[in-house]
Order: C-alpha cells, then sequence, then structure tokens
C-alpha cells in the first residue's frame, strides 16, 4: 500500500508532499502526499478524525501545515488565509455553508469580489451569474434570498461562488450529507461537468457507494496517514471500507426476529407547531411496542423532527396525547421523561450536541450527573440541598468504556469535546443516549456523518436495544436504513401519516410516491398496522 | 479594503495566565511613571512606596488584605453569575444594599443582644438583601427576558439613591458633622490579627472562594450550572431547569456581594456612609476576568487588586498627588490589565475585507 497505482489522467494542478499536521495529541496529518489533476474527481476517503477535512482545510489556507509543501501548478505556494487560496485557483464548499441568509443569491455570490466595485451593478452581476449558472446546468433565481433556499440549491450558491471566482480545483467537503437522494443525482452530474471542463474536483466522503460512483481516483487516509491509493476500476466497498476501518466490515445488518411485546409509546392524535408558527404536525396517532423499531420515511421538513421533539418534551404539544407506559406524559417535564427511559439523539447537532469546553467524558454523563457512580452523595449538603459531589473517577471509568467501545477518536476521556471530528462528537451524542439504558429510543439521523465503522456499530446498538426489549423510533432520510433496520415504518408527508407497512410490503416506488405526498393509503389500513 | 479584526478564542496555559496580567501591570507602571514624571513628581520613589507600601510591611500587607476581601468576595461572586451565562454588572448595587442591610440590623441590636448574635444576624441579612436585589434582576432576565446587563445598573443607581436617602433621613446619626453618615456600630468583626486592621471577614472571604470552587467544579449543581450558562439548550435538552441555575448563580453572586458590603460596614468603616460605594462592585468584575472565572483564580487577581488598591494610597502619601491623580492611574492599570486579557483570550486576526 502507499504505492500510487495508475497516473490519473490529466495534468497536475495541485502537489502536496510530506503534510504534517499536529494538534494537541493528536497527528491529524503525518507525511501525506497528494496530487489533484485536472478533469478528474479525486476522492478522499476516511472514517470521522481520519484527516480529510484538515488536509482540505490546510489546502484552501485555513490552517497552515506544520510540515510539507504545497506546489500549485509547479510553483511552491504558502497559504495564509483562504484569501490566497482563492487567489490561486482553488476553492471550497464546506459541510456548513458559509452564506448569508438574508442576502440574495447575487450579493451572496459577489460578496467580496472587487469586480463590481463599492456600489455593485447587481443587475450585471445577476446576468454574469445566470450565464455562469446555465454553464453548469444550474436553474437559480438570482434574486432569492438565501433563507428561501433548499440545502440542495445553497450548495449551488456555493458551488457559484467558487465558480464565479475562476477556481481551478474544487473541494467538496461532505457535500451529500445535506442532501436527498435527488439533489445528490443532481450534484453528481454537475462535478460530471465540472471535471469535463477542466477542473480538479476534491470530493471527501466517508460514503463508500458514492466514492465508487463519482470517484475517479481515491485516496483512502486513516489516523492521518494514507493507507491505500486507487483507480476507481481497481476498488470496490469491501476493500474501500476494510482499508478504511482497518479490518473485516459487514455491510449487512443482522437483525434476530423478536415478537414485539407490549404497547410502550401510544400517540393520539398529536398535534405540534413548527418554528414558523404553522402546524408542523397535523394529528398523527401510532403505536411503539417493546422490541421493535418504528422507522419514519419522509422528506426532510414533513413533522418528523417536531414529532421527535414533542415526544421528548423540547417542543410544546397543542393537541392529542401521548400515553407512555400506560400514563399520560403529554405535559410532562423533560427531567421527567429522561428518568422514565425516553432518549433523543437529536436532529439539531448544533444546537442541542454538545458542550465544546466540557471533556467527551462530561458530555457523556450529561443526563446521568445526578445518579452514582458520576455523583456520591455527600453529608449536609445531600440532604438539605439535594446535592451531590462529583464523582471524577466514575466519570472517566464510565468514558474510557464508552470511548472504547464507541471507538471514539482520540480517545482520552479529559480532551475537549469541542476539538473532536464531526463524526467522533456525533459518536459522543449517540453514546450518552444508547448507553444509559433507555426504554425508547427516538433516533433522529442516528447515522448521518458517520463513517462506515461507526454507523455499522450504531444501527448495531438500535438492534440490540430492540432485542432486548426497547423500542425505537428511527427517523433517517437515508430510506434504505429505514427499510432495512425498521419493523414497521411510517411514511410521513406534511405533518401526517399517509402511510404505515412492514418493510417489504410495499416497493421502493411506492414508498417514494407516498413520500413525495403523491399516494397515500386510507386510514383503516394505516391504523391497522398498529393493532 | 476595509481592515476588520476577528477574535478567535485561543487555549493559555497557567504560567501564561499568571505571567500576563503581572506583565500588563509593569507595562502600565512604565506608562504610569511618564505620567508622574510629566506631573512633576518621582516615579521611582512613588513606586517604592507603592511596593514596601502594599508589601513590605507586617501593617501594610494586612491592609493589602483588608483591600483584597471585597474584591475577592464580588469576584467569586461574578464568577458564579458569569459561568450561568448571566452578565452581571450588578455587584455594586448588591454591594450597597448588604452594607446597608448589615447597618440597619447592627443599629437595632447592638445594644439588645450579645455583640455575636448581632453581627451573625446582621451578616445573614445582609447575604439575603444582597441575594433578593441580584434575584430580581435574575428572575427579570429569566421570566421575562429582559436584558440584565441594563438592569442590574439600574439597580445599582437605585442601591446609591437608596443608600443617600438613608443617610439623610432614617439611618442619619445625630451627631454627624461634616457628611451624611449612619451611627457608629459598636457590635463589629472582631480582627483576624490583634493590632492590624484585618478583621475576620478576610477568613470568611477566603472560605467562601474555597466553598465556591467546590460547588461549581465538585458538585453537580455547580456542573449543571455551568453547563447552563455554557449552552442554555443543552441543559433544557439534558433535562435541567435552566432559569433555576440563572436565579441561583445571581442569588450567589449577590450574597456574596452583600457579604462584602456587610464586611466593609462592619470591619474596616464600623459606621455607614457614601464613601463605601467607590465603585469595587464594577472593579470586581476585571477581578473575576482576570481569574478566568475560578473562584481559586480569583483570590489570586483579588490580591494583585487588593495590592494595586492599597499600593496607590502610599504612592500618592509618598508623591503628594492628588486623589484623582491616583485614581487616574489606577484606572489606567486596569484598562492595561484587561487588554491583556483580552489579548490572551483572543487570538486577534487582521483581515482586509473586499477587493479582490
Amino acid at each position: 500500500m502507499g504505492e500510487e497505482n495508475g497516473d490519473g489522467k490529466g495534468d497536475v494542478i495541485v502537489l502536496m508532499k510530506g503534510i504534517v499536521k499536529r494538534f494537541p495529541g493528536v497527528v491529524a496529518n503525518d507525511h501525506i502526499d497528494l496530487e489533484i489533476r485536472r478533469g478528474e474527481v479525486l476522492a478522499l476517503l476516511g472514517e470521522n478524525g481520519a484527516g480529510k477535512t484538515t488536509l482540505m482545510n490546510i489546502l484552501y489556507g485555513l490552517y497552515q501545515p506544520d510540515e510539507g509543501e504545497i506546489y500549485v501548478e509547479g510553483k511552491r505556494v504558502r497559504f495564509r488565509s483562504p484569501r490566497d487560496a482563492i487567489a490561486h485557483g482553488i476553492g471550497m464548499v464546506h459541510q456548513h455553508f458559509t452564506l448569508v441568509e438574508d442576502m440574495t443569491v447575487v450579493e451572496n455570490v459577489i460578496l467580496g469580489l472587487r469586480k463590481y466595485g463599492t456600489f455593485p451593478d447587481l443587475k450585471k452581476a445577476a446576468e454574469d451569474i445566470t450565464e455562469v449558472a446555465k454553464g453548469v446546468g444550474f436553474k437559480i433565481n438570482p434574486w432569492a434570498y438565501i433563507w428561501q433556499l433548499s440545502a440542495g440549491e445553497k450548495q449551488k450558491v456555493e458551488i457559484l461562488k467558487a465558480l464565479f471566482r475562476k477556481v481551478k480545483v474544487l473541494i467538496l467537503d461532505e457535500p451529500t450529507s445535506v442532501l436527498t437522494p435527488q439533489d445528490t443525482k443532481e450534484l453528481f452530474a454537475t462535478i460530471r461537468k465540472l471535471v469535463a471542463r477542466g477542473l480538479g474536483v476534491v470530493f471527501i466522503s466517508h460514503k463508500l457507494n458514492e466514492v465508487m460512483e463519482i470517484a475517479d481516483r481515491i485516496v483512502v487516509l486513516r489516523r492521518g496517514k494514507v493507507v491505500g491509493r486507487l483507480m476507481r476500476e481497481q476498488a470496490n466497498p469491501r476493500l474501500l471500507a476494510k482499508l478504511m476501518v482497518g479490518r473485516e466490515v459487514f455491510l449487512e445488518i443482522h437483525k434476530p426476529p423478536r415478537e414485539p411485546g407490549r404497547v410502550l409509546l401510544e400517540v393520539h392524535g398529536l398535534k405540534v407547531m413548527g418554528d414558523k408558527g404553522l402546524l408542523a404536525v397535523k394529528g398523527v396517532s401510532f403505536r411503539i411496542r417493546e422490541g421493535e423499531i418504528v422507522g419514519v420515511a419522509a422528506v426532510a421538513g414533513n413533522g418528523q423532527k417536531e414529532l421527535a421533539e414533542a415526544l421528548y418534551g423540547l417542543r410544546k404539544v397543542e393537541e392529542g396525547r401521548i400515553i407512555y407506559e400506560g400514563e399520560d406524559i403529554t405535559k410532562a417535564p423533560i427531567s421527567e421523561r429522561i428518568r422514565r427511559g425516553i432518549a433523543l439523539i437529536p436532529e439539531e447537532r448544533l444546537v442541542y450536541g454538545a458542550l465544546p469546553t466540557f471533556t467527551v467524558a462530561e458530555n457523556l454523563i450529561l443526563e446521568e450527573v445526578d445518579k452514582e457512580p458520576f455523583s456520591v452523595p455527600v453529608p449536609v449538603l445531600t440532604p438539605a440541598l439535594g446535592m451531590r459531589a462529583l464523582n471524577r473517577e466514575g466519570i472517566i471509568n464510565y468514558a474510557k468504556k464508552v470511548i472504547a467501545k464507541y471507538r471514539i477518536y482520540p480517545p482520552y476521556p479529559e480532551y475537549p469535546a469541542g476539538k473532536l471530528s464531526g463524526g467522533n462528537l456525533q459518536k459522543v451524542m449517540v453514546a450518552r443516549e444508547l448507553e444509559r439504558g433507555s426504554k425508547l429510543i427516538i433516533a433522529e439521523e442516528p447515522t448521518a456523518g458517520l463513517d462506515v465503522a461507526a454507523t455499522e456499530f450504531v444501527r448495531e446498538t438500535l438492534v440490540k436495544a430492540r432485542t432486548e426489549g426497547s423500542g425505537v423510533l428511527l427517523i433517517s432520510s437515508d430510506l434504505s436504513e429505514v427499510l432495512s433496520l425498521s419493523d414497521k415504518v411510517m411514511v410521513m408527508y406534511e405533518g401526517e401519516i399517509v402511510g404505515a407497512f412492514r418493510p417489504g410490503e410495499l416497493s421502493i416506488e411506492e414508498i417514494g410516491l407516498m413520500m413525495a405526498g403523491a399516494k397515500r393509503m386510507p386510514e383503516e389500513e394505516v391504523a391497522k398496522i398498529w393493532q | 479594503m476595509a481592515i476588520m479584526l476577528k477574535f478567535e478564542e485561543r487555549e493559555v496555559g497557567k504560567a501564561a495566565a499568571i505571567l500576563i496580567p503581572l506583565a500588563a501591570l509593569g507595562l502600565a507602571f512604565l506608562v504610569g511613571a511618564f505620567m508622574m514624571l510629566w506631573a512633576g513628581v518621582d516615579p521611582i520613589a512613588g513606586y517604592t512606596a507603592f511596593v514596601t507600601g502594599a508589601l513590605g510591611s507586617p501593617g501594610g500587607l494586612t491592609d493589602t488584605l483588608l483591600r483584597m476581601t471585597p474584591f475577592l468576595l464580588m469576584g467569586v461572586g461574578i464568577a458564579f453569575s458569569n459561568r450561568a451565562g448571566v452578565l452581571n454588572i450588578g455587584a455594586e448595587g448588591q454591594y450597597i444594599m448588604g452594607a446597608i442591610a448589615a447597618t440597619w440590623v447592627t443599629l437595632a441590636l447592638q445594644y439588645v443582644v450579645p455583640a455575636p448574635i448581632s453581627v451573625t444576624t446582621a451578616v445573614i441579612m445582609a447575604i439575603i438583601v444582597g441575594a433578593a436585589w441580584a434575584t430580581f434582576a435574575g428572575a427579570l432576565k429569566a421570566f421575562m427576558g429582559v436584558n440584565e446587563i441594563v438592569t442590574t445598573v439600574i439597580m445599582n443607581w437605585l442601591a446609591l439613591r437608596i443608600l443617600q436617602w438613608l443617610l439623610r433621613g432614617p439611618l442619619k446619626s445625630p451627631t454627624a458633622q461634616q457628611w451624611p453618615m449612619s451611627p457608629p456600630l459598636e457590635a463589629v468583626y472582631p480582627p483576624l490579627i490583634p493590632g492590624t486592621r484585618l478583621h475576620i471577614g478576610f477568613l470568611i472571604a477566603i472560605l467562601a472562594a474555597i466553598a465556591s470552587y467546590y460547588l461549581l467544579f465538585h458538585t453537580n449543581t455547580g456542573f449543571k450550572l455551568r453547563v447552563a450558562g455554557q449552552n442554555p439548550a443543552v441543559a433544557t435538552y439534558a433535562g435541567y431547569k435552566v432559569r433555576t441555575f440563572f436565579l441561583l448563580s445571581m442569588a450567589l453572586s449577590g450574597g456574596l456581594a452583600g457579604l462584602a458590603g456587610a464586611g466593609e460596614v462592619l470591619g474596616v468603616f464600623k459606621f455607614l456612609y457614601e464613601g463605601i460605594a467607590v465603585g469595587l462592585g464594577y472593579t470586581a468584575i476585571i477581578v473575576a476576568l482576570v481569574g478566568k472565572n475560578h473562584p481559586i483564580g480569583v483570590i489570586f487577581s483579588a490580591f494583585m487588586f487588593g495590592v494595586i488598591y492599597n499600593g496607590m494610597t502610599y504612592l500618592q502619601a509618598a508623591t503628594g498627588l492628588t486623589y484623582t491623580f491616583s485614581k487616574a492611574l489606577e484606572g489606567m492599570i486596569y484598562i492595561f490589565v484587561l487588554l491583556a486579557e483580552v489579548l490572551i483570550l483572543y487570538r486577534i486576526r487582521v483581515i482586509r475585507v473586499g477587493g479582490e
């Protein structure tokens, strides 16, 4: 391994040699060599925390390498900021968009460009943008405000921004993580057009099937080192997974049969308000039994998020009832729901996710801090005020176990959570919710942003919890995940349940039609499945 | 092309956290030396008096500890509210209210009950009144979303006016000549070291700082308070009652400021007058910042501020500078220390905006 296999097609635009980047306690990039070629899609594949994003942030001028050299078209360069990188024709689209929501597309695209002057001629700019957009087949209204756009459209604006600055290399950091399957298809078509025009595209991902579909050349990173360089023809998902993880990975899920037990959660005619003051959940009723996974198939924004938040108590219920283990918890505070064994893996990781300045260990025990062994009673304070002393040893020991089990990297309980990579931070959140022996697990996008091994692990853990008698509400935009994990699936469209079935009963086409609102099952049939 | 400053938080080592404020102090002294030369006095003599005065003799040192006591109590209190994400600018007002409460109770009880009972009651009332004064602002934030910076500042003025009114009315000493003041207090703090002015309030402040450290970093309550301060959304999600921690932090903050107020009237002045309100509560905000909102850190930063405060009086006496001049010098030191804090806590990058 480590040998360059195949020469690639075009000439080299960017050459990175011996790049080293150290962070406290970790070598994020350990002597990495990389070439980016004209007219080629280079996939950077690796697990969470493998160093993909770090490497590209170095190329984009966001970080300075500790060692190593960068050449652009044969000339040695040093980038002190993204400005320098852009000036040398290197553009990057980050996972989290960097657009001004209250500005129009045209304003966002020309932001920081001198060409249009202090008082820019927006009409002229809009024409230029439409021209560039046409060239890559984007249909986009330059006068639309960013907040009006979907995630897919925002990404197109980001790509337009880069193209408008005449980049030669376009870096896409996990570009599909926010996209619907349809948007992903469009993105891939766009990427094809870009490389046909001679751009070099770097596609950062941990999704094997996407890499297999779009890449010309694949570089696999593990723990900051290059562990494989292959042309797409030489690769297959199994081999790539093995390179990424360092061991054999089972890509299918083993799900033992399980008779559902008694009813755990009953939801009656639930109505919940969305952020915009309109009903987001419009009277849904369903049941979750012990030992079953109920999946929600829906396009993002159809009320599934609001449903999950209402069940956990983060959102007020307007109408309807939530019965948990035979008791009405519609108005119960979150602390009581936690105590009764309800867990939520939240979709809004940036809001509810984690505490960046707290340690990994502290993040793991957030909800459990009042319990042994994380805190212990002390004389006077506990009986009088209910205060307990933190037990550092108990917290650290627990964290060590969880870190090993979830392979959180770097494996230090006292590492600040804010310094973890996105995927590892997510492992912390998932572990926090799954490790406290919850009876009802509400999992919103539990594997989004996770690498192959972690995805496999989280899915296994969910199935194990279900097999051991927990109930799971699984909300995922990954339809194949919903279908392969769930015992029952409900389809949500505009806040209503428009279909419910057991996996295998319906074809993907039928499910797709229901998700798009083009078809719905009769109510009696939906009701029947909860019996 | 515009120039913009970008503040990026950065990590600092323990050594830097201690050395940088000291370096700032040195720099401030250097600039102060030029100010003194300009004012026509000898800076070397001034600084000699400053150092030997504040640190060089048992009397001077105990006076420094005496001066650091209110800084310590209020600094630790502000550390609590800062940790809970509440910006409490109201230590000054809470301190005044504490001083008033302690005076009032003492005047009512000192000849009725034994001194220890009078003092204890006065201290407890000062804590309660300070806490209530602060919690009111906290409640306005927690329940109505009113900005706590605005309310605490307004309440500082209110407290000052109440003090002025009381000294000219209900608490006025019949024998007061030059300025309005209360009758003398007889049941007061015993001295900590006989023969010096240092009173047991200093010991109480150190114990309070240690207890605060324990509460904040070694109990579940402190943990939740810090979580709620860093990210209220996460705290809500984890089932914590975020409002409770806003209110608790304000109560602790105000209670400690009230205790500081009690210490000044019962330990230092032994009567109440307007001169107790000289902005110690505002300085305490910088004390908390320099102490990194950590009660143990605040012990050290309060000591530093005690040295400055005490040393300045010696400097003023030795050089014959006016009170206002020495206060200006003191203010300049604070600005240097504050700037140094910002410079170590944040990496400031100059970025050019606009243009190709």
